[in-house]
This record gives C-alpha cells, structure tokens and sequence, in this order.
C-alpha cells in the first residue's frame, strides 16, 4: 500500500501515536502504537476532515467486521468510503 | 467548626500573568484594558477587553492537552499550578482524598463551542472536534484540575454568572468547616472573549465602548475580562500542622437572591448577602475598613451597590475605602470573585486599598470613597468583596488578617 490515500493515512495515524513505530504499514497494530479508543476518535475526525467522508461504526462499512485493529483496517475503511462516495 | 486560612494564591489576568505582576499592577493602580484581539473587532461597536496579555498555550500545555482544554480551563490549570506551589502541597495519599476541588465559571468553553459551531453555521461543516463536548462543559475546569493534581476527595463547578466562583470559595469554605476536607483548592475561570459572545453583549448594551470607570459619572459600561485565580484553603488546624505560610482568614460567606429581574440587580438583595456575610464572619459593621466592590462600571449596578453599602453601614459608610478592581482587569465574570478575593487579600497583605481606576468625576448617585486612582495606605483589618451576578444570584466574602 504504497499509494497516496495509505501514505495520508498512515500520517495521521502516526501523528496520534504516543508509541511512534519507526514505520508504519497495514500490519501495525494500532495498540502497540500507542493509539487509544480516544485518539482513535480524534484520528476519525481528522480523515474525515481530510477525505471529506462520513466515517461510521466499523461494523456498518461494507466488508468490516471488526473494529479498527491495524493501520491496515484503517485505509480499508477508507478506501470502501471513497469508493461509495465515487 | 473548622476555621478556615488562605494558604495559596494563583492568578492569570490582564492585569497579571501570576500573583507577582497582578499585585504590582493592582497596587500601583494599572489600567489593563486594552483592544480584543483574539478576533476580528472591525465591524463590532464593542471592541475593548482585558485580554489575558502574550498567551501562548503551548508553552503551558502539550499538543495532546490542547486539543482536550479549553482556554478557560486552560487558564484555571495555570493559576491552580502557581496557587499549588505557592502553598507547598502535592496531593499523595490520604490528602488526596481530603482535598476538595470547588471551581466557578459563569459559561465553560465558550471558544469552543464558538469555534466549532462556526464551522457548522459559517462554512457549511458537516462535523465538529469529537472533544468539543468534553472541552465546552463548564465542569471541564474543576475536572482537568482533579486529574492534573490528582485529587480525588469532593469536586463540583458552581455557575452563577458573575458570582461562580463566589459561591464556588464560599462552598469550598463550608467544606472545611465541616470536616468534609482539610484542603479545598478553589476558585474560578473565564475565557469568553468570542465573536458570539461579544455580540451578546454588545445588544443588552451594558458594555462600555472605551474604558471601564466604575462610580464615575458618564461611565460607559462593563468591560469584560477573561483569567482565572486559584486560592488554597486548608482548615487552621491542618495549615499551622504542617507550618504552612497563612495570607489571611476566610471568615465568612453570604449569599442572597433578589428573585427579582434576569438583569437589573436589586439593592434588597445586595443587602442581604452583605449582612448574611458580616453575620456568617461574626463582623460587626465597625470591623470592617475595605470593600472590593462588585463595581462593574454599569448604570445599573453602581448605585444600587452604593445604596446598599450605605443601608448596611449607615453612618460607618463614609469611612469605609470601596474600590472596583474591575477597573484595571476587567469583569472576569465567572473568575471575577476569585479574582478579586486574590485582589482582596492582596490588599491586606500589603494594607493598601487597591484604586478604582480611571476615575474621572463622582457621580451623585455615587457617593462613597471609592479610592479614585490612587492606591492608599491604610490599615485593613478585615475587608470584604462583593459579587452580584445577573440572574440575581449574590454572594459576599469576609476576609481578615492572618491569625
């Protein structure tokens, strides 16, 4: 995931993490990056910001079923969102 | 009943970014009033404040914290760290737990709220900060103080317009009384010098459109202020334990309601809250030779709280030094009374009467000493220090020298 959407994402996330990885990638799990159920939100409303999309429950995106894990699940997110706003 | 020492100060204002610069500023009778510039004043009539001067949050707080803290509880967290340290505390163990956290603020997060709902009104956002509720609630001060010190005994905002942090200090006091707690950190905390805000003021038409000039005959007005002050209380009995420095005693707290107009303050119910504190502090009117006076520089507020000064002292009411600090940091609103009991205490401390600045010429409705604009010496046993806030809702605080 080398594009420009993961590599914006993939900012974000690190801008948010109190435990900063040397890099990030799909796999990086966002626990061990030092990234809560607080920065979280705040990590949703700056790609919201950014890619002007509506972020909801993880379970209620197409092809989610579980909660924001790694960065990976992330950029799926919202790559899905981008796609459905077209 | 517990009696009840002041034994830590802490204040940033207009006027002062910590205890040091306010006292220099009150006691020489400085004037902090200057232009907004927190936003754009061009098309507003009102475009004068007492802006806390050269603030930069992110020498105090980190990026975390900022996105998290509002400015008024920002301002509330600095004046607590000096008023902390000031008095040598740090909250491990049992005094964690027997410490109480009272704070006052007439509105919360106004930037906030002001911020973020621009975005929505003016530029057709679709979403707002996710920490705007947690940042805006007017508990958000008292809390982000419990979580920075680590206090875990009772804690609770007061709002009550310009008497919140009266009430706030007056609560804390009755804490400590009790045997509730042994420490109370109190006080209060503005920060609503905002486009809407102003607006709000600007159309009930109190706000004055050059200075603030309380007592004075053809005053313009309110000016409104933002900052904080923070006092440290501690029952006598646990401040002389642990050798601690005392400024003065709280001695007492009235409070009175007018249940009468939304706006227009009632001289009954000045009176009352005066007379409830002097009995409350075991005062008799003879004991008392200062008043900080809620002074806001209205047409409405200023006679009335000469009539009720003169009903309550009577012929002792000429001999009694009034003064309006408001005059040189502004109407702190929510802050104001702990502001001004900081002022108060100060002006025992030193035993000068701090001036009601920018006076000009006596108003004939207005006819006490009100310390035009030069600090006075004198001998200040006890003082008091007013607070009548819209809504009706009026405390009053006894303060006396240090035992």
């Amino acid at each position: 995931m080398s594009d420009q959407v993961s590599a914006d994402i993939f900012e974000i996330l690190l801008s948010h993490a109190e435990n900063k990885p040397e890099s990030m990638d799909a796999g990086t799990v966002l626990s061990e990056a030092g990234i809560d159920s607080l920065a979280l939100v705040e990590i949703i409303f700056d790609l919201e910001e950014k890619f002007d999309i509506t972020i909801p429950n993880p379970d209620e995106i197409e092809g989610m079923d579980t909660a924001f894990e790694t960065a990976g699940d992330v950029v799926k997110a919202v790559k899905t969102l981008l796609d459905e706003k077209g | 009943m517990n009696r009840v020492v002041i034994t830590g100060l802490g204040v940033v204002s207009a006027l002062g970014r910590n205890v040091a610069e306010f006292r220099d500023g009150l006691l020489a009778g400085r004037c902090a009033i200057g232009p907004i510039t927190q936003f754009d004043t061009s098309d507003h009539q009102v475009r004068i404040g007492a802006e806390v001067p050269d603030y930069v949050p992110e020498e105090h707080f980190d990026k975390n914290q900022l996105a998290q803290i509002d400015r008024f509880a920002q301002f509330a967290l600095l004046a607590t760290r000096e008023a902390v340290s000031d008095a040598g505390l740090s909250f491990e163990g049992e005094l964690a737990e027997r410490t109480a956290v009272v704070h006052g603020t007439g509105i919360g997060g106004q930037s906030t709220q002001d911020e973020n709902y621009h975005k929505l009104y003016a530029e057709g956002g679709k979403r707002v900060h996710p920490f705007t509720i947690p940042k805006l609630m007017p508990n958000a001060g008292c809390s982000q103080i419990t979580m920075e010190f680590g206090i875990k005994g009772p804690a609770f905002t007061t709002a009550t317009a310009c008497s919140s942090s009266g009430h706030a200090i007056g609560l804390a006091m009755m804490l400590l009384r009790q045997g509730m707690a042994d420490v109370a950190v109190t006080g209060g905390a503005e920060a609503c010098l905002t486009h809407g805000t102003m607006r709000g003021w600007e159309a009930l038409r109190v706000a004055s459109k050059d200075t603030c000039s309380p007592f004075s005959n053809k005053r313009g007005g309110m000016v409104v202020g933002e900052g904080a002050a923070t006092l440290i209380l501690e029952t006598l009995e646990h401040a002389q334990a642990r050798g601690a420095k005392i400024y003065a005693e709280l001695l007492g707290f009235g409070m009175s309601a007018d249940a009468g107009n939304i706006v227009q303050p009632s001289m009954d119910g000045a009176v009352r809250a005066i007379r409830n504190c002097l009995k409350d502090a075991g005062l008799a009117t003879s004991d008392v030779q200062y008043i900080n006076a809620h002074g806001t520089g209205t047409p409405q507020n200023d006679p009335t709280e000469t009539a009720a000064i003169r009903t309550v002292f009577a012929e002792l009411a000429d001999g009694l030094a009034v003064s309006s600090t408001k005059s040189m940091h502004g109407h702190v609103l929510g802050g104001a009374a702990a502001v001004e009991a900081v002022a108060t205490v100060l002006a025992l401390n030193a035993q000068i009467a701090p001036p009601t600045a920018n006076f000009t010429e006596p108003d004939p409705k207005c006819d006490l000493d009100y310390v035009p604009n030069t600090p006075r010496p004198m001998a200040i046993k006890n003082a008091i220090s007013n607070s009548f806030a819209f809504g009706g809702l009026n405390t009053v605080l006894a303060f006396g020298r240090a035992p």
